[in-house]
């Protein structure tokens, strides 16, 4: 009896201990709460899962606030929710410029980049900085209005806060998934299943798609919950090693996030064999063959063979580039390798490429200077390496250019703009979110920091007689005034939005002149301006025949249904 | 030899005082607030900080302290407009902007003029008008820096006596300055008077002085005598006599307010005008106490 006794005495003391030990450790830091996990996830005696809301926005693509205020702009997202569990439209939450397919219907959308794999979605991200890297054990996302649009989730093994950035940055994709629309519009905590990763990590990325959205879809803060101490994992999985791998030498293009690299065949590694049927087939039909592959794909198609290799590195293959998809892995010596290739190339996509360093200006540059003779459409957005030696590069070099998308390159100055006036073909400028300050020649503005919209709109009227497609969204001082100037000069305008116009009254007839001058006009965006009435609306549908998308957001409207048959409506007052 | 240690203690304490001048130590503004809603609707709940169409905030950064009060002006009620909205969103969102560390404590027309900005991007519109009144502490230069658009008002009260005071604005009797935001088509009818207008003022505080934020239900009611009578009772700076004070000042108000007979500061100014009125002046009350102290984190 007494050895039981002391046996179970023994027993009942160390389970004492272990609660104790275990009693909460309350560390609450603004926003962080350490909670002692015992037995889920342990594979130590006592883990201690950290769960943290954002610290800091670092960057995002769109926001549809204005830049320096606090509603419907991405800063919402830091710190904790403002609006959740609640539901509905809420100027506290972080909201994305667009949503839905309206935007893709443009007249004014970019055509698609051939070869863009159909698994990538993202149309807009978001990057966000935490207090203290932790191993990431689940990403709680709160949406408060329409959810499901994140369609992934990656983490970065930079520390945005640390003095010395290491020299190389790996994303890894937390968990990724198609976009998708809710049942019901209501406010929803978003926790996906996420990959374990190797590395701790306080920098994360949401890249979201509202094209199936009803409406805007509004988030309110995300949570990072994860551990100090590295898990050790009985179920881990290795990276998938690549063919690329096996090969020494350069990085190589590889599942765990390389460089988008290419390498040039060594001509030691040649068969005695013939290339089989591949030698029969005509040229141009194995060209039509690889023309199917994405980039990546291709670059290492040209890895087996000295025949393939002279396939895949065709120019031909190379007209139009979309490295959007491929923005994590691409920097400096994958543009070089790319160069060779690139002479042709008409459509380049680089749209969020080579942050934190990995694409230099220097790099870009030579990049151009070398492919860049012509090329009709550039992408830039969001590229914030591009300075005002990039620009002065690009309109030197690149005379043909007809489309460039500079929308979020928050480190050109404004003098960097003057370069601009050099593109004598440009049909489509985006400018979304810079810093330009001054009037050029044939250009069209999207929200930038201009003080006088009158001004620049009565140039447009002078100047670009052929104006399709003009987006003035948040243009606060456009008066009455401007706008007669316009319609008189640009008649040919299809898609004109003055969202948050809030200087435009229908009492001056601001609106029904518009109507009745743009005979072409296929969208009108009218957003929040809330003096627009019955009479407007009927001299829109009287003369705009081909109307296919308005959106108005006003109190005095009732004819709304029975006016518009072409018309599809969106953003009437009450959904 | 009198006024040899006369001289010597004018001269100490004007060294003392200098030496206090740079004296490092940040200051803040405990506060405490109260007050009463004109007539005490029943089952209209409102969340803390609005009596009645009144609304004020009280907020905390780590270089300010910041606060204010807001008077919803009543004759929305007459077109189906709830006057209490306007005021608690102004106040609410001016809030949000000390949070978030998005103002310069040095410029409280900025942080109203932000405020009426974020208010006019709400989709569905805010229709409304009220008066403001900000008062913002610098904790490391000691300064009081003030705005003030209408009738709404502040008192800084040191050693028994009225030091500071604000100036009201009105355009003509009873119709104060006030932000408002008016339905389309009657912009041109509606009063609506810009943050730039509002009167602004910057001074030095000591530890010790007492600042009095309240709207005109409070000013219209009680003259200066009763209002400082009640503030010599206020003995210590923690924040229970504060608020006790606070109270017993809204509530002589109040009951003031309802007396027919009495010659409120409102009946002066009517009669002065050529009104022969008489009695208190009911109307919602808003009282916000602040005492000058040392900072504890």
């Amino acid at each position: 009896m007494f050895p039981m006794l002391t046996l179970l005495s023994m027993f009942y003391y160390i389970c004492l201990r272990r609660r104790c030990r275990s009693g909460s450790r309350g560390e609450s830091l603004g926003g962080r709460r350490a909670l002692v996990d015992l037995g889920q996830r342990s594979t130590l005696p006592v883990t201690v899962e950290v769960e943290q809301y954002a610290k800091e926005v670092l960057d995002f693509s769109s926001h549809y606030g204005s830049e320096n205020s606090m509603s419907y702009t991405m800063w919402n997202l830091a710190g904790v929710p403002n609006v959740y569990p609640s539901s509905g439209d809420f100027t506290q939450t972080a909201v994305f410029r667009t949503y839905g397919r309206w935007w893709d219907q443009c007249v004014s959308s970019p055509a698609q980049i051939r070869r863009t794999p159909p698994s990538f979605h993202s149309r807009d991200f978001l990057e966000l900085a935490f207090e203290e890297q932790v191993y990431p054990t689940a990403v709680e996302v709160l949406e408060t209005y329409h959810p499901g649009a994140v369609v992934q989730i990656l983490a970065c093994s930079l520390n945005p806060f640390t003095q010395n950035p290491p020299a190389d940055v790996r994303w890894e994709v937390l968990w990724s998934g198609e976009p998708t629309k809710a049942m019901n519009p209501q406010a929803r905590q978003f926790s996906p299943t996420i990959r374990p990763i190797n590395f701790p990590t306080n920098l994360l990325r949401l890249e979201v798609n509202s094209s199936m959205l009803e409406y805007y879809t509004e988030l309110d803060a995300v949570v990072l919950r994860g551990v100090r101490e590295r898990p050790i994992l009985a179920l881990y999985k290795m990276p998938m090693i690549d063919i690329s791998d096996l090969s020494d030498g350069e990085e190589d293009l590889s599942e765990t996030g390389g460089a988008l690299c290419c390498r040039s065949a060594a001509a030691d590694h040649k068969h005695s064999l013939g290339n089989g049927y591949f030698d029969k087939l005509p040229y141009e039909l194995i060209q039509v063959i690889i023309s199917h592959l994405a980039v990546p794909d291709l670059c290492r198609l040209g890895q087996c063979c000295k025949l393939l290799q002279q396939h895949c590195s065709d120019p031909l293959q190379y007209v139009q580039l979309s490295l959007q998809p491929y923005w994590s892995r691409l920097n400096d010596a994958s543009l070089a390798h790319l160069q060779p290739r690139c002479t042709l190339l008409q459509r380049l996509n680089m749209s969020w490429c080579g942050n934190r360093g990995a694409v230099t200006a220097a790099g870009f540059c030579s990049f151009i200077r070398s492919c860049g003779m012509s090329l009709v459409c550039l992408e830039l957005s969001c590229c914030h390496f591009l300075n005002e030696m990039c620009l002065e590069v690009i309109c030197a070099t690149c005379p043909r250019l007809q489309e460039l998308d500079l929308s979020s390159c928050d480190r050109l100055q404004p003098q960097a703009f003057t370069h601009i006036a050099k593109l004598a073909h440009l049909q489509r400028l985006i400018l979304y979110r810079t810093k330009i300050e001054h009037i050029h020649n044939h250009i069209f503005y999207h929200e930038s920091f201009i003080e006088d919209y009158d001004v620049v709109v009565s140039l447009l009227a002078a100047r670009c007689r052929g104006l399709v497609s003009l987006d003035l969204w948040r243009c606060r001082n456009l008066s009455e005034r401007g706008l007669a100037e316009l319609v008189a000069g640009c008649a040919g305008l299809e898609e004109l939005d003055l969202g948050w116009c809030s200087s435009l009254h229908s009492s001056s007839g601001c609106i029904q002149l518009l109507c009745r001058r743009l005979k072409r006009l296929r969208k009108l965006f009218l957003t929040a301006n809330r003096t627009v009435c019955d009479n407007d609306l009927e001299q829109l549908a009287a003369n705009c025949p081909s109307l296919e998308h308005l959106d108005i957001l006003g109190e005095d409207i009732n004819t709304l249904t029975s006016t518009f048959k072409n018309a599809v409506m969106i953003n009437p007052l009450w959904h | 030899m009198l006024s040899v240690l006369s001289y010597g203690r004018i001269v100490a304490r004007a060294v003392l005082g200098g030496l206090s001048q740079t004296d490092g130590r940040d200051y803040s503004l405990i506060t405490a607030s109260c007050g009463f809603g004109k007539d005490f609707r029943k089952g209209i709940l409102k969340k803390g900080m609005c009596y009645g169409d009144d609304a004020c905030f009280i907020a905390r950064h780590r270089s300010a302290d910041v606060l204010g009060v807001a008077d919803g002006v009543g004759g929305w009620r007459d077109y189906g407009v709830d006057p209490s909205q306007f005021s608690a969103t102004l106040m609410r969102t001016c809030e949000r902007l000390v949070k978030e560390g998005r103002f310069t404590p040095t410029s409280p027309v900025a942080i109203l003029t932000s405020a009426y900005y974020e208010l006019l991007q709400n989709k569905v519109p805010l229709l409304g008008s009220s008066t403001a009144c900000i008062v913002v502490l610098d904790r490391r230069s000691h300064r009081i820096h003030t705005c003030n658009l209408g009738d709404s008002g502040f008192l800084v009260v040191r050693g028994g006596e009225v030091v500071h005071r604000s100036d009201e604005q009105q355009h003509y009797f009873n119709t104060p300055f006030q932000l408002s935001i008016a339905p389309p088509g009657a912009e041109g009818v509606v009063l609506s008077d810009s943050p730039e207008v509002a009167d602004r003022s910057s001074f030095d505080v000591q530890l010790g002085d007492i600042i009095l934020t309240a709207t005109d239900g409070l000013f219209d009611n009680m003259p200066d005598y009763m209002i400082l009578q009640e503030l010599k009772k206020l003995k210590n700076t923690n924040y229970d006599s504060i608020q006790q004070t606070a109270r017993s000042i809204a509530e002589q108000a109040h009951e003031l307010a309802y007396d027919p007979n009495y010659m409120s500061p409102f009946a002066q100014f009517a009669c002065d005008n050529g009104l022969n009125v008489r009695g208190g002046k009911p109307d919602d009350i808003t009282v916000l106490l602040s005492i000058v102290a040392e900072y504890t984190d």
